[in-house]
């Protein structure tokens, strides 16, 4: 097996006497979908945040392809290659597609010094990205606020596609997608794998996290408390993960 | 949501709400140059754009402001401090190139000031410039020592209030400014970084955009803008009183606003702002001259205000706003 892309050591978050997580180890392989599981508040965005860099961890490392780093901002997140789609999106609602998928790192041209935005190239990458994605946009130049969920769904996965991520990180992204929507946003999970990338996926949704999910991990109350292959495991078990029914889930509750 | 509708990106874009300001400024020519004689000159015309001069600086700086979700309650007061370094180089007798740099550059420097206290201080805008305009209110006070400046040479004067080619100095300094404003809103990333953190701040941080960069330079350009209002101001009376400044923060906020932009921040019109300022004057002057007092033109611009952020609330709960606001 391939050396994982980022590894987690013993992540803790503290936001002041609330303890978010506490003792995380986790790996993360390339073109391998890891789902995270967990009840509401079990930590899972928390700890994305600090993997995308938008909180710095309590305690713990990650360590990146062998080297450990600290990420003070999203934007050297993703400069070492993660990309996250946050649940809340993070999209600008008063910008168009092109300007969302190009926010932060647009491409420019400088005249005297001054950096012009490169308007019609950004627009054509992107009208491309939607293309391979399938998704239809009417209007490309409207604002973002007055798109369908599935079709911001897809305008935040343009984005991770166009920072060429080697990891990308989706929050529930198929929370508020109607059926069609949500086989598309599955489909490209796994081609996002199958292109090499890694894949973190949080959902609530059991029966889509054995769909596409290569490797399982329950959260529960700030701990990992699972991590099961999604060929060894079963429904009914990760639902006693998630609730505590489950005897391993039992035990460590009691040693601690 | 109320961001949805989305202003053009040319550079004199209008949509429905610059089109309904140009009407109502043509509209309330007609009926002052009806209701007084003396209305209609061309030396009345030379005075309400004379008296716009500052109010269009300041406006711009104040778009980006706002349209950034900040504001600048103390810009007003920020130009007097200006116009009293730029009154005291020219009291004692400095060059006047040196006037016209120290302008700017005493904007720049309070602008500086007004981002160390709200973005590094992180207090919230309204707040923040709020303390900030007690402060200067009394610096004015302690550095004027109760007095005016009053009689400084014409040396300022005779640079900037005069004509290249047929058109005023202040018209090209307008144009210039409206231009560059435009291209970095418009044309540059800092712009899109600027409406994205009107937006939602978090969202922007999220985004990878570098929040504190670009807030802190917004308050800096708008100082800069102010400072050179002040060089225009100082050319122009050639004195700098005690009151200096006492309105012009309501009505560059009133134009602004009036001018389409969202109070809330994310979206903004220059040449809606543009139109607001002619608007304000052309109230301000008109209402003056068919007898009604200048202590009623604070009253004219805060009814305005209400009137827009009213108009807007209740178009916001419109059939058709719900319905948009369904679809996003
Ligand atoms: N910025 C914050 N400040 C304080 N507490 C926070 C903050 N963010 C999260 N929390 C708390 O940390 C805990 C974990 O929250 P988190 O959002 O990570 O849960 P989650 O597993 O993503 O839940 P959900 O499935 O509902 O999205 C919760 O108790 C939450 O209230
Ligand atoms: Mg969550």
């Amino acid at each position: 097996m391939t050396a994982p892309f980022l590894v987690a050591r013993n992540i803790a978050k503290r936001f002041g006497a609330l303890t978010a997580l506490a003792n995380v180890d986790l790996e993360v392989r390339s073109g391998e979908v890891l789902a995270l599981l967990g009840d509401n508040g079990a930590g899972k965005s928390t700890f994305i945040k600090i993997l995308a860099g938008a909180h710095p961890p309590s305690e713990g490392e990650i360590i990146i392809e062998g080297s450990p780093v600290a990420f003070s901002s999203p934007k050297d997140a993703a400069a070492s290659g993660i990309a996250t789609i946050f649940q809340e999106l993070a999209l600008s609602e008063n910008l168009s597609i092109a300007e969302n998928v190009f926010l932060g790192r647009e491409l420019k041209r400088s005249i005297l010094g001054i950096p012009f935005l490169k308007r019609r190239e950004m627009r054509q990458r992107v009208d491309g990205l939607l293309q391979e994605l399938d998704a239809h946009i009417s209007d490309p130049e409207a604002p973002v606020g007055s798109l369908s969920g599935g079709q911001r769904q897809a305008v935040a996965i343009c984005r991770a596609l166009n920072l060429n991520a080697k990891l990308v990180i989706m929050d529930e992204p198929t929370a508020a997608l109607a059926v069609a929507e949500t086989r598309k946003v599955l489909a490209l999970t796994r081609r996002l794998a199958a292109r090499g990338c890694a894949v973190v996926l949080i959902s609530h949704n059991i029966s889509e996290v054995f769909e596409v999910a290569d490797r399982i991990v329950v959260f529960r109350r700030g701990r990992k408390v699972a991590e099961r292959l999604a060929a060894e495991t079963n429904h009914e078990e990760v639902v006693s993960l998630i609730t505590g029914a489950h005897p391993d889930v039992r035990a460590l509750e009691k040693t601690n | 949501m109320n961001t949805v509708r989305r202003s053009g990106n040319g550079i004199f874009s209008m949509n429905g709400r610059e089109w309904s300001l140009l009407v109502a400024c043509l509209l309330a020519i007609t009926i002052f140059s009806v209701a007084s004689p003396h209305y209609a000159t061309s030396g009345n015309a030379v005075t309400v754009l004379r008296n716009s001069v500052e109010l269009l600086l300041i406006g711009l700086g104040m778009t980006l402001l706002l349209a950034m979700g900040g504001i600048d309650v103390s810009i007003g007061i920020v130009m007097g401090l200006a116009a009293i370094a730029i009154g005291r180089i020219l009291g004692a007798d400095g060059s006047p190139f040196l006037a016209i740099v120290a302008g700017p550059m005493a904007g720049a420097v309070l602008g500086c000031v007004t981002a160390a206290v709200v973005v590094l201080g992180r207090v919230p805008a309204i707040v923040g410039t709020l303390g900030l305009l007690g402060v200067y209110r009394t610096a004015v006070f302690v550095l004027l020592g109760g007095q005016w400046l009053s009689g400084l040479p014409s040396s300022l004067t005779d640079l900037l209030s005069t004509t290249v080619l047929g058109i005023p100095v202040a018209a090209f300094a307008i144009a210039v400014a409206y231009l560059a404003v435009w291209l970095a809103l418009r044309r540059t990333p800092y712009g899109l970084h600027l409406l994205a953190i009107g937006n939602s701040e978090e969202k922007a941080r999220l985004s990878g955009i570098p929040v504190v960069k670009i807030r802190f330079a917004t308050f800096v350009i708008s100082g800069v803008l102010t400072g050179i209002a002040a060089t225009f101001y100082v050319a122009t009376y050639r004195n700098v009183e005690m009151t200096i400044g006492s309105t012009l923060a309501l009505d560059a906020i009133a134009a602004v606003i009036l001018g389409g932009t969202s109070i809330l921040g994310g979206r903004c019109s220059l040449i809606g702002t543009v139109l607001g300022v002619l608007l304000l004057r052309i109230l301000q002057n008109g209402l003056l001259l068919i007898g009604i007092p200048s202590l009623w033109q604070p009253v004219v611009t805060g009814v305005l205000i209400l009137g827009v952020l009213g108009f807007e609330a209740v178009s916001n709960r419109l059939p058709l706003a719900r319905f948009q606001r369904a679809r996003a």
